[in-house]
């Protein structure tokens, strides 16, 4: 494995390789930063008559009435908070199905498939991502919708008799969000079973332990760096997911994703809209930070 | 990737009996391709709609290639995704690259954590909340909408997964490579090029692959930056999905996922040739 | 390393900042013209034709909703020189200066165009605007499956059809719909009145299968639902696929009433193409030829023989007068919007 400083840094030449970041410094300072500076700075301010933001002539009066966190305070309604703990239930519940139904089809490939295949097996679970993402959900529509193809199939065959009522509800927002993330998962997974010292099963079998125990003693122990990238890479993407439970679930719910994207697009207030998108944005990086502490920890090396 | 072990008795340590394993993976496989499946077969379906299969027919893929305002649609999304693709790919491998062999040495560089997070953050960022802030950006600027505006969003969320990607890869490989081409006389350019960059190549390929499909597929950023004639293929398919959809669409979706198949059996070939001659 | 990173973001900004650009003038003058309309809201044959006759390049693109378009005129930098805004919408572009004032020494077709649809209050005088298609909101319905007969809104609430419901997805739509069964004015802004309406709506969601406001007339025509809120036109259409089957109603209490209008927004570049494309537009012929593709009621007066006899009949897309008396414009509410706004997420959070 790395061991820091292993590399002998004379022949480096410092300067040289770190201007190497300036391009991209200069892309993300100017399209991203700054532009998040921005929003940022809109969020203190309030919502004009039309939707713009409201002239403010007097910055210190202003900021002395306290009238900059309004949005903030506004943010702390009750009604905001339930939604906010919808949004972490669904991307809770979306996170574990995947890591579930993810562990034993990486675990499959990783470790039991013939060496000649897995390639093309996670070649093959990428694919589908391939279509767009828009007409991957649209399928499901046709797949779970009253005419649509299961319940044809199902009625076809006499196993129901009247179609299922599957589309338009919780379980076809599931469906939509764990498909869409799975990939996800089991990437992060594989990556760190594949790594697995096989010895170490064996020498855990060898002291005794069934497969049950050298699993839960010996391998989940040592995959948890991929399981903990997995969990991060599909929970937070589901935090701010809107499109799929528009689609799949009738636009009956209402998640942060979609919250954010109203004050942005229909109520337009982007003052609210923006610190909010803020808001959700701390979580993640509090949630990111106490990723990154724990893979220190663990002495492994961070995403980055 | 490091091999894997002595093919040692493989029934150690897996708590689930054969069978059940391998009829779960095939499941998920199932479910992976179920919507693939329809989406392509149904692209033949004579009828507009229903899930009953009317008959055989090419009419749609005809009536594709004959939509202009589609196609114009695909030439946006592969022209902003080539782009994307090049710039992201060059520099977030120069960035992963800086990061790894700054990153190095113990005590880290100046800017090292500042750069970190920086790379951290588009990923992070819900879409709706950059949408809004670069439309609010090119506002400010005065930077007119457009296909251009476009690319620079795509550019902007890319870089960070093509660092993610090359940087995990460059700390799996073994300095001790480089230093052995350093101790050989080679200046510190010609050791990126000739050794650093091939072993590194996979990583980049992948990366760069990753940012093509992001871009292809890119929605919400895009509908916010978007400009005249800038209409990209989700965009296109998104104001189809109102009017109603057209098995076109399965159509255009079978024809991308022919081409990216092609594109990923190439770049594979083309890096296990790569392997074999170095 | 970072004073050049702030060289850079400086020079970057500035760059970006710089406009370089032809002379004002020739653009106006140049034979282009980007239209950004409404989905379906502009046939194919037309636009070809438009080209054909004027030698002017037009590139048409679509939105969906007038929130979307709202944003991007007030990002200032989308690149448009038609724009259909709806009334609400272009009553609030006005005052923000989004829109050009236009010059109808230009604009000799508005002779065509039906009385009843200009000098409204959202664009006295039509100094900003000229009509384009309008229509009602109603309730489209499975004649089989409602064997009652329909003319309420209160259907829409109605227990036994649970599940078979489908409403707008829109804000104002919705709360439309509770306000008129309250015998109020969609355009209400007492707050205790709105909040009535809001427990109206948050019991009928469960009875509510799915809020769309793009495929309820596919939904409604496939049977995923059968009752549906929806715009006139896109029911109008899919009634007339299955006329035995599915009927569109204005109910009694009132509907809305809704005016599309052409406009310019004061960023357009090609000014010249721009007042061609109106004119075009507005000729009787042409004017029948956009309402006969797209099903929509047109509000050019001179273009109604040459509309096709069964739209003219259609009471959906045509409504008699007794019911567009009983039809409301929506009206923007101002300040009441984040009220109204708050209580729509109630209503779909619970």
């Amino acid at each position: 494995m790395l061991e820091p400083g292993a590399y002998g840094g004379g022949a480096v030449k410092t300067k040289g390789v770190k201007a190497l970041l300036l391009p991209t410094w200069a892309v993300l300072g100017v399209f991203f930063l700054a532009p998040l500076v921005l929003m940022l700075a809109v969020s203190f301010r309030e919502r004009g008559a039309y939707g713009g933001l409201r002239a403010m002539t007097d910055l210190t009066a202003y900021v002395r009435s306290g009238a900059w966190f309004a949005n903030y305070v506004r943010s702390a309604n009750p009604i905001y908070l339930s939604i906010a703990w919808r949004s972490l239930w669904m991307a809770v519940l979306t996170t574990v199905l995947c890591l579930l139904i993810s562990y034993p089809v990486a675990w499959w490939i990783a470790v039991r498939a013939p060496r000649r295949w897995k390639n093309l097996l996670l070649g093959l679970v990428v694919v589908p991502f391939w279509t767009s993402f828009l007409i991957r959900t649209y399928a499901w529509m046709f797949i779970l919708r009253g005419e649509g193809l299961l319940n044809a199939a199902l009625l076809g065959t006499g196993v129901i008799h009247r179609p299922l009522e599957l589309l338009y509800t919780p379980f076809a927002v599931m469906i939509g969000l764990v498909y869409g993330e799975l990939p996800f998962m089991i990437l992060p997974l594989y990556a760190s079973l594949e790594k697995l010292d096989r010895t170490l099963l064996e020498a855990a079998s060898d002291l005794g332990a069934g497969g049950a125990a050298v699993f839960r003693r010996v391998t989940v122990p040592l995959t948890l760096p991929g399981i903990v990238a997995g969990v991060v890479l599909v929970f937070i993407p589901s935090l701010g997911q809107f499109v799929v439970s528009d689609l799949l679930g009738g636009a009956k719910s209402m998640l942060l994703g979609n919250l954010i994207q109203n004050q942005f697009a229909v109520a337009r207030n982007q003052p609210f809209g923006a610190a909010l998108a803020f808001e959700l944005t701390a979580a993640v990086l509090l949630l990111l930070l106490a990723y990154a502490l724990y893979m220190k920890k663990k002495g492994e090396e961070v995403l980055l | 990737m490091s091999d894997s072990g002595p093919e040692s008795d493989l029934r150690i340590g897996s708590p689930w009996p054969r069978r059940l394993l391998v009829s779960h993976g095939v499941l998920v496989y199932l479910f992976l391709y179920l919507p693939i499946a329809v989406l392509v077969v149904f692209s033949f379906n004579a009828a507009r709609q229903t899930a009953v299969w009317t008959g055989f027919t090419l009419d749609w893929y005809r009536r594709l290639l004959r939509d202009g305002v589609l196609l114009g649609a695909v030439r946006n999304s592969l022209e902003v995704a080539a782009v994307t693709t090049v710039v992201a790919t060059v520099l977030g491998t120069l960035a992963a690259f800086a990061l790894g062999t700054l990153g190095r040495s113990p005590a880290g560089f100046r800017g090292q954590r500042a750069t970190q997070a920086l790379l951290m953050l588009p990923v992070v960022i819900p879409e709706i909340v950059l949408g809004a802030a670069l439309v609010t950006f090119f506002g400010v600027s005065h930077l007119r909408l457009s296909l251009a505006t476009v690319i620079i969003a795509h550019v902007v969320f890319s870089i960070s997964y093509v660092a993610i990607v090359v940087r995990a890869r460059l700390a799996g490989l073994d300095p001790a490579l480089e230093e052995a081409a350093r101790d050989l006389g080679a200046g510190a350019f010609d050791t990126f090029r000739r050794v650093t960059l091939p072993l590194l190549l996979p990583g980049v390929v992948a990366s760069a692959l990753l940012v093509f499909t992001l871009s292809i597929d890119d929605y919400v950023i895009t509908s916010f930056v978007a400009g005249v004639g800038a209409t990209t293929l989700p965009l296109h398919i998104y104001s189809m999905l109102k009017v109603g959809v057209t098995p076109e669409v399965n159509a255009v979706s079978t024809l991308l996922l022919a081409v990216t198949v092609v594109l990923i059996v190439a770049a594979q070939r083309l890096l296990q040739e790569d392997r074999r001659t170095t | 390393m970072k004073r050049t990173v702030w060289i850079l973001l400086a020079i970057g900004i500035m760059v970006t900042a710089c406009r370089g650009g032809k002379d004002r003038a020739a653009e106006a003058a140049e034979r282009k013209v980007n239209i950004y309309i409404w989905t379906n809201y502009l046939p194919q044959d037309v636009i070809a034709d438009f080209e054909k006759r004027t030698g002017i390049k037009a590139t048409v693109d679509t939105y969906d909703s007038n929130e979307t378009l709202l944003a991007k005129m007030q990002s200032g930098v989308a690149d448009y020189d038609i724009i259909v805004p709806s009334d609400y919408t272009l009553k609030v572009m006005v005052p923000q200066g989004l829109v050009v004032e236009l010059d109808r020494a230009r604009l000799t077709g508005i002779d065509n165009l039906d009385p009843r649809f200009l000098n409204q209050k959202y664009d006295p005088g039509n100094r900003h605007s000229i009509p384009y298609l309008w229509g009602t909101t109603g309730i489209g319905y499975d004649k089989k499956k409602i064997k009652e007969p329909v003319d309420t809104w209160r259907v829409m609430f109605e227990q036994r059809y649970a599940g078979r419901i489908l409403m707008l997805d829109d804000v104002r739509d919705a709360f439309g719909v509770a306000l008129r069964l309250m015998g109020k004015s969609i355009n209400e802004t007492d707050p205790a009145v709105l909040r009535q309406a809001a427990d109206m709506l948050k019991k009928q969601k469960a009875l509510v299968k799915t809020y769309d406001s793009s495929d309820f007339a596919n939904l409604l025509a496939a049977g995923d639902v059968d009752i549906a809120q929806g715009y006139s036109g896109e029911i109008a259409e899919v009634v007339a696929h299955a006329p035995n089957r599915l009927a569109y109603v204005v109910p009694k209490e009132g509907g809305t009433l809704w005016i599309d209008n052409l406009a310019v927004p004061k960023t357009a570049r090609h000014l010249d193409a721009a007042y061609e494309f109106l004119q075009y537009v507005m000729q009787p012929e042409i004017a029948a030829r956009i309402v006969n593709g797209v099903h929509y009621a047109g509000a050019n007066k001179a273009a109604w023989e040459r509309i096709d006899p069964k739209i003219r009949a259609n009471a959906a897309i045509y409504p008699p007068p007794d019911v567009l008396a009983r039809c409301e414009l929506i009206e923007d509410l101002g300040p009441t919007t984040q009220l109204l706004d708050e209580l729509w997420t109630e209503v779909k959070a619970q």
